[in-house]
Parts: structure tokens; C-alpha cells; sequence
């Protein structure tokens, strides 16, 4: 003899129940973002990373942001990359800095990047962070190729849609 | 595979007379798989009698990217981002045994904060996952409101850990040493808020699926694994709890402060399908009430990750750690030879332990039974391939 079960018993009226509560759904309004009309709003602008305590800033990992008068070319961005994406190379930038003898920054290819964010984490100077974009669709490859000038660009995100949570469902909110 | 002479005994059972003549006429060989309807990435090879299944053969193996070579090549940290492709949906908790057994190795430890987070992603991440798996059980009853109710109630925990990690559903969160950011403000109220309102939804997925009768007979005493049996061929998780034996890493042997948290071992006695769909669902009700006490435990400060130096390494030696993740025991054996990246790297997952008791359970079933049996086994070819 099977043993018995102990999951709740259930009779004909399971059908009543199971038509109820799906038809309930009817008066409910839905709560799919209409995308390109309606943007997500984050949190922070992107994540962040601070080298003294060692520890993340919560945000979005998107698109790169290089501060170019932070960046020292050290390479460690790259180094890091190396065993995960490769997405990162360092170039010649015509610009002089003191603080960057050598003159290379990173540039970022974005077909190959998969924002795990542990460049961030590997810059101790401050000069490389994420931020909310993560619209990089482009016709060709070439494109997806970031140069240092391309990602000291801020972005510009206005998502402004917020999901509200209660007890009648969730809904967006601009 | 089976000799003749065991086929021919496994039809007999059935009360079907085949004989060495007629058998290769009588059975139909059919591959399911390794396109996606019914398998994904999967292929096995069962041999029909009329309606019923007599042998079936499993040929895992399509989706092989060498995780545990890759490992080798790189330092301990470099491997996370890469650790996580076999379940994306999973991923918090495949980095996170892999965490665990790199912390033993090199001795680090992780600050109390940093541990209820990283417990706090895993719970979450456990629902995303059977979220995703519940949609697709759903579409293979052909329910399809159990395949767009879980999916659009996954989005908003997807959002969720999305402002918590900073990513959708390859998070990259867990790191050795803790984790790699706090927690957002604001956080834990809508936390909170999403917890309750789901909680209601699970009351609404009993009614419209596990309590409709037309679900029940699908699947009530179809394709049942004894408890013996189930110990026997060495299943776990979810298969294993709805077996009647209540194993759960968390509490067998509970990692970082698991062994503070107040929870129930969710398991079932008949070991069918349903049991096997219906335990995850449990699963999910307990893991509402695990992220409440953990929010409501941890610290309201303190460090969440410890300083790690650039290439952390620790002396020789092997370690193996395993954690709960929503497909059964996770554990990582990592041997290091004292340099900065591991020696080897061994992945023991649970799905590929749950794919053993396919052909146990699929012959002397009837073909239409198969999708029923093969999903509720909670398998991930990906995982299994490593």
C-alpha cells in the first residue's frame, strides 16, 4: 500500500476555485512596463566601488564611466578582464597627463563585456565606475568598441517608473 | 542498457509478451531531444511498446563547457563570473558553496552582516529559480496561467535583486570574503512589502494549479520513487524530500547562520510527480518566512566584506562545502597547491543525480506520463553538464 499523502484534499469544487481565483484577475490591472515609453527607475547612479573600505555602492552595472583625470593606466582593469571577458584593452589617448606617464586607458568592448563589474572592484583610483545605461544596441560590432573619449561621457537615463507594491497587486508608477 | 533478456522480463511485468523475434519490430525508438520541446539541451533515447515506455536511455552531455578546467585558469576570484553560466537563474547559489569552500581554503572570515545578506540573495535567488521552474512544469501540463503567473511574479524579484546585486539574473554577488555591496536604502521595506503580496499569490497558484483536480490526476501517482529507492540512487533535494526522507543542507549541515534561522524541512510521503512539484511550492512558502527572520535578525550595520589581499591564496590543502540550492546539494571539492588559482575544481550538482532516476522511473510509464516525470525531477541540463 502507497503511503498516504499529506498535501491538502481536494474535490470538485477545486474547479469552482481554480476558475475563481484566474477570473478574479480580470478586474485587476496588469502590471507589464511598457518599455520603451516607460523606463525602470534605479537605484543610486550605478554601482560604485570604494578602494579604502573595500566595499561596493549598490547600483545598476550598465555602462562604463572613466574618469579621465583619475585614471592612471595601470592596467589592473585589464588584468582582471583578462580570465573573464578579455573585453578590455588599453590604448594610446593623445591627451598628457602627469599622473598617467604612460598615456593608455582602457577601452571597453562591449561584445565581449558580460558587467560583472570586477574591473570596478580592481580600480584603486577611483576613476572607473558603472552607471545606469544599458541601452548599447549598435548596427555593427565596430560600435560596440568604447574609446576612453566615448565612456568619460555621462550617460543620460531618465527612468522615472516605479513599481508599487500592496496588498491589490503591483502596479507602475511614474 | 539493458540486456534482451531484461526487456523482455520489464514488458512481462506489464503483462505485454515480447519475444527475441518480435522485438525489434515491436518497438518504436524515439529521441527526445536535444532540441528544446520537452528536453532542452537534453537527449534521451526511450523504446515505446504501443503507448508504454520499456527502456529508456539518458545522453546527457550537449551543453559540456568545461567549467571545472576553465577553473584551473584562472584566481579564485576571477572564476565567479564564469561559475554562474551553468544556472543563471540559480546563480547566487552556485557562487555560493564555491564562496564557501574558498573561504575554508584560505582562511578568511566573513563579517556577520555580509552573512545574512549573502543568505538574503540565496533565499531570493531560490525563488527566482523554482519561479522559473514552476512556468515551465506549468506549459508542460499545457497550463499556460501557470506559465505567465510565475513568470510575471519572477520580474518583480528579479527587480529586486536587481537593485540589491546590480544585475538581473547573472549577479556575480557572492564573493569570497562576503559580498560585494550593502544593501540599498529602502531595501528591506520593499523587501518586506513583496514578501507579503507574494505570499498571498501562492495561495492563488494552490487554488488555479496544485488544487485543480485536472493537475491532481496528471500527475498524483504517476511515476512514484520509493524512499528506499530514492536513498538507493542517491537523488536529492526536492526528489529526495518528496521521497519522505527530510534532508535539507540547511539544516543537515547549516553554513554560515543558517543554524539561527527557525525553519521546517519541507518533505511529502507518496514520492509521485505531485509530491515532487509540490515540495518545491513548500519550499518557497518556507523561504518567505526565512528572508522575514532574516531581515528582521541582522545587523543594522557592520562591515559586509572582508578585505581580501589581490590574489587571495592559502596554504595547500582541499576543501569541499556544499550548500541548498533549488535543485538539491551543491558542493564544490577545491584543491589548492598554494598558488592563486586552484589545482582542481570539482562541481557536484544536483541535477545530475536527479537525471539518474529518469530511466528508473520513466520505464513502465506511459509516453504521455513523460513530461510530467521528467520536469518534476527538477533537472538542469545546463548544470549537469557543467
Amino acid at each position: 500500500m502507497p503511503p498516504k499523502s499529506n498535501a491538502p484534499k481536494t474535490t470538485a469544487a477545486g474547479f469552482i476555485k481554480a476558475i475563481e481565483s484566474g477570473s478574479k484577475h480580470l478586474l485587476i490591472k496588469r502590471f507589464t512596463l511598457r518599455y520603451p515609453e516607460q523606463k525602470l527607475k534605479f537605484v543610486g547612479d550605478g554601482y560604485q566601488f570604494d578602494p579604502k573600505r573595500a566595499v561596493g555602492i549598490a547600483g545598476l552595472r550598465g555602462r562604463h564611466i572613466l574618469n579621465h583625470d583619475k585614471c592612471t593606466g595601470c592596467q589592473l582593469c585589464a588584468i582582471t578582464c583578462e580570465g573573464i571577458a578579455e573585453a578590455i584593452g588599453m590604448v594610446k589617448v593623445d591627451e598628457q597627463w602627469k599622473h598617467n606617464k604612460k598615456g593608455i586607458m582602457p577601452q571597453i568592448d562591449y561584445g565581449k563585456c558580460v558587467f560583472c563589474g570586477l574591473c570596478v572592484d580592481a580600480c584603486p583610483f577611483y576613476a572607473l565606475f558603472m552607471t545606469n545605461d544599458y541601452e548599447l544596441a549598435a548596427y555593427t560590432k565596430e560600435h560596440l568598441i568604447y574609446t576612453p573619449a566615448q565612456l568619460a561621457i555621462k550617460p543620460k537615463y531618465n527612468g522615472d517608473v516605479e513599481i508599487k507594491i500592496d496588498d491589490h497587486g503591483a502596479t507602475h508608477h511614474a | 542498457m539493458p540486456d534482451l533478456e531484461d526487456r523482455i522480463k520489464e514488458s512481462q511485468r506489464m503483462g505485454i509478451q515480447i519475444t527475441k523475434e518480435s522485438e525489434d519490430d515491436r518497438l518504436m525508438t524515439l529521441s527526445v531531444g536535444p532540441q528544446h520541446p520537452g528536453s532542452g539541451h537534453f537527449r534521451f533515447v526511450v523504446k515505446l511498446d504501443g503507448d508504454y515506455i520499456v527502456h529508456c536511455d539518458p545522453d546527457p552531455g550537449y551543453v559540456h563547457r568545461g567549467e571545472e578546467k576553465m577553473c584551473e585558469y584562472r584566481n579564485f576570484i576571477q572564476n565567479i563570473p564564469h561559475l554562474e553560466r551553468p544556472v543563471i537563474h540559480d546563480s547566487t547559489n552556485i557562487t555560493y558553496s564555491y564562496s564557501l569552500a574558498v573561504e575554508e581554503l584560505t582562511g578568511i572570515q566573513v563579517p556577520r552582516r555580509g552573512q545574512f545578506i549573502r543568505a538574503i540573495a540565496s533565499e531570493l535567488n531560490r525563488q527566482i529559480y523554482t519561479l522559473y521552474w514552476l512556468a515551465i512544469y506549468g506549459i508542460f501540463l499545457g497550463h499556460s496561467t501557470m506559465f505567465m503567473w510565475p513568470t510575471g511574479d519572477r520580474e518583480l524579484f528579479i527587480d529586486l535583486m536587481e537593485a540589491l546585486t546590480g544585475a538581473r539574473v547573472t549577479h556575480a554577488f557572492n564573493i569570497p570574503g562576503g559580498v560585494r555591496n550593502d544593501i540599498p536604502n529602502g531595501f528591506k521595506d520593499r523587501c518586506l512589502r513583496q514578501i507579503s503580496y507574494y505570499e498571498k499569490r501562492l495561495k492563488e497558484y494552490e487554488d488555479i494549479f496544485y488544487n485543480n483536480p485536472l493537475v491532481r490526476q496528471r500527475t498524483e501517482g504517476v511515476g512514484i520513487l520509493t524512499k528506499e529507492d530514492a536513498i538507493g540512487l542517491g537523488v536529492t533535494g526536492s526528489v529526495l524530500r518528496a521521497s519522505g526522507v527530510p534532508y535539507d543542507i540547511r539544516k543537515a549541515e547549516p553554513y554560515d547562520i543558517y543554524n539561527e534561522i527557525d525553519f521546517k524541512v519541507q518533505y511529502m510521503q507518496t514520492g509521485d510527480s505531485f509530491a515532487r512539484a509540490y515540495v518545491p511550492f513548500l519550499d518557497m512558502r518556507e523561504s518567505c518566512h526565512i528572508v522575514r527572520q532574516l531581515l528582521d535578525k541582522m545587523p543594522e550595520s557592520g562591515e559586509v566584506r572582508a578585505k581580501l589581499q589581490a590574489n587571495p591564496r592559502g596554504p595547500p590543502g582541499e576543501a569541499y562545502r556544499r550548500v541548498e540550492s533549488g535543485r538539491g546539494a551543491l558542493g564544490y571539492y577545491i584543491i589548492s597547491d598554494g598558488s592563486p588559482k586552484p589545482y582542481r575544481v570539482k562541481i557536484s550538482v544536483g541535477s545530475f543525480r536527479n537525471m539518474l532516476a529518469l530511466p528508473h522511473l520513466l520505464v513502465g510509464a506511459k509516453m504521455g506520463d513523460m513530461p510530467v516525470i521528467y520536469w518534476a525531477l527538477n533537472y538542469w541540463p545546463v548544470e549537469a553538464d557543467r
